[in-house]
């Protein structure tokens, strides 16, 4: 010991002398903050060493401790797992004593700078709350608002958190967003905000999830809050109620249903009474009176497929065109759809010819979207001959549909897959449609991470290319 | 001469879809409830019941189910005709709600009559 003061001494470090625990814990109480790094003897009487580093561990004292034994063996090796930093022989050189002490100097150094650099990061954050005016501008929003320092501890939330989130200045403030506000949820928003740098924040950018905390819906917004140096020092919150809006889309969707049903229903009745009286069965009819009635029904037809056509387009913004997954034969839901269009393709004059490869894999998709994407694509192609393909490409099942009808003017090939889109000209205003078939196709097909796409030549047909990924 | 029962709330359907049934040979008779339904399967014996899904008095799912349950009406084939979803959406709702009664067919509506003819004629016989 006598050897290290003197060492120490000579390269003008300031060193103090205990020859007890009582006595080193007495000059660290008299001096705190003066005592940076302490040599600890492991040879004090019944293990006094050890208590003394067990008891300025305890109190977080910032000291770093170097211990100094015999052989560094087991009771060093203890020390050090109770907080010593290293161990220095008994028996040292001069050169090993330095460089054991200017680690732990640097150490010391290093610990202290991080320690600075955390009260900082703290400090940053707490004193905003002392900031009279931004306090006020704070509590104007009409949104809940919370921001935690970047150990997830809040340090200021305004009046509508409070009343959301039910806090209170002595109950939240310091303390652990997920103490205060229980939903695991919103807590790994705001650590995730917290790691702008990583890929996880990058997920984040532009989405601005709803969750369901104390039986509300919110909509989050967490960012993380820099300083100056661009240092992550916290994460700001901004929660939006959302629960009167999700009430009204639940209205919106009763509401969809009701109407499907009040306009299925007569527009049924209306088709079966239309069909009965134009088969003769109520009677024979003349010529005039058939063609008159045969309109009828065909308009009848048309605004069934409109009602259907705006509640498959209202589910598939719902996202419910992929609640059923299954393994799908395409091949087969192809064929079916094929032979059931046949007969209005007959009506019209047209052929419709479909080749359909080989040992197809299975598709995992949703049966009836599928349906929809068949039955949409071909019917709004049925203006001339089809002519259908579906075959393997690279890891895609494509469905190719090519038809030599009217085609697509080029100003509305980009268009076509448009809610309510449809080509007006003189040759498109006996279609009926709603418009809405091909957005439709395009949403299902969207939702099965598949891709459409429209070639044409106005007036030599269009082709439609639905590629639809197969995993390996 | 099979004698089929219709139930449906909605007059001119079951008018007009009887002039159809009638064409093609079947005796029909109507019922414009749930309940009516039931009883007339009780007192009529059909050898095919159609249903209406949403109707007052009880719906078509009840209606159902009871008539499943019955020992000596289970046999009495079912169809479920319905408006509340549509034919290429088949919801699980409606699908599993069909299921659950124990419907031996289900059709969307509105149904061209050449597909529901076609679809009774597919039906197990009730014997």
């Amino acid at each position: 010991m006598k050897k290290c003061r003197e060492l120490l001494i000579g390269e003008g470090h300031r060193v103090r002398a205990a020859e007890s625990v009582e006595e080193a814990l007495d000059i660290i109480q008299k001096h705190p903050g003066d005592v940076e790094i302490m040599l600890l003897s492991l040879e004090l009487p019944g293990w006094g060493g050890m208590t003394l580093i067990k008891t300025l561990q305890k109190a977080r004292r910032e000291i770093l401790i170097m211990t100094i034994s015999a052989n560094c063996g087991e009771e060093a090796m203890e020390a050090m797992h109770a907080g010593a930093y290293d161990c220095i022989r008994k028996s040292f050189t001069t050169d090993r004593f330095w460089t054991k002490m200017n680690r732990a100097i640097e150490a010391f150094r290093l610990r202290r700078q991080l320690d600075i650099l955390t009260r900082q990061r703290q400090a940053a954050l707490t004193h905003v709350r002392r900031d009279e005016n931004l306090l006020s501008i704070l509590q104007s929003f009409t949104d809940a608002f919370v921001v935690t320092d970047w150990q997830t501890n809040i340090v200021l939330f305004n009046e509508k958190a409070a009343s959301m989130f039910d806090l209170t200045r002595e109950k939240a403030l310091g303390r652990s967003i997920s103490v205060c506000i229980r939903s695991d949820e919103l807590l790994s928003f705001f650590v995730r905000a917290m790691k702008s740098d990583s890929t996880l924040a990058s997920l984040m950018v532009g989405e601005e999830p709803v969750v369901q905390v104390g039986g509300k819906d919110l909509r989050v917004h967490v960012d993380p809050v820099k300083n100056e140096a661009g240092t992550v020092i916290g994460a700001a919150g901004l929660f939006h109620d959302v629960s009167t809006a999700s009430a009204m889309d639940r209205l919106k969707s009763d509401f969809f249903s009701m109407v499907s049903h009040e306009l299925k229903s007569p527009l049924s009745s209306l088709l079966m009474q239309i069909s009965v009286v134009l088969d003769g069965l109520a009677g024979d009819l003349t010529s005039k009176q058939s063609d008159l009635l045969g309109k009828a029904k065909e308009k009848t037809k048309g605004m069934i497929t409109l009602v259907n056509d705006i509640l498959d387009y209202r589910r598939i913004q719902e996202g419910k065109s992929i609640q059923n997954i299954e393994n799908l034969d395409l091949a087969e839901i192809l064929k079916r759809t094929v032979e059931l269009m046949r007969l209005s393709a007959e009506e019209k004059g047209l052929s419709l010819t479909c080749e359909i490869a080989e040992g197809l894999p299975s598709f995992s998709g949703d049966r009836g979207g599928m349906e929809a994407v068949f039955v949409n694509l071909i019917s709004n192609s049925i203006r001339g001959n089809v002519n259908m393909s579906l075959s393997k490409a690279g890891r895609d099942i494509r469905f190719k549909v090519v038809d030599n009808g009217i085609g697509i003017p080029p100003e509305g090939i980009d268009r076509v897959f448009e809610k309510f889109y449809r080509i007006k000209t003189q040759e498109t205003k006996s279609i009926s449609g709603s418009g809405l078939g091909l957005s439709i196709v395009k949403g299902i097909v969207d939702a099965h991470n598949g891709s459409i796409h429209a070639e044409s030549q106005a007036g030599k047909g269009a082709t439609f290319t639905v590629s639809l990924p197969v995993g390996e | 001469m099979k004698k089929v029962l219709l139930v449906d709330d909605d007059v001119e359907f079951c008018e007009a879809t009887k002039l159809l049934l009638e064409s093609k040979g079947y005796d029909v008779i109507l019922a414009y409830d749930g309940k009516e339904g039931l009883e007339k399967v009780r007192a009529e014996k059909p050898d095919l019941v159609i249903l209406d899904v949403m109707m007052p008095e009880m719906n078509g799912y009840d209606v159902c189910v009871v008539l499943k349950a019955d020992m000596e009406l289970k046999k009495t084939p079912v169809i479920l005709l319905t408006a509340v979803d549509q034919a290429l959406f088949k919801t699980t709702y409606t699908k599993v709600m069909g299921c659950m009664t124990e419907a031996d067919d289900y059709i969307a509506k509105p149904v061209e009559p050449e597909e529901l003819l076609k679809r009774m004629k597919d039906l197990p016989s009730k014997d």
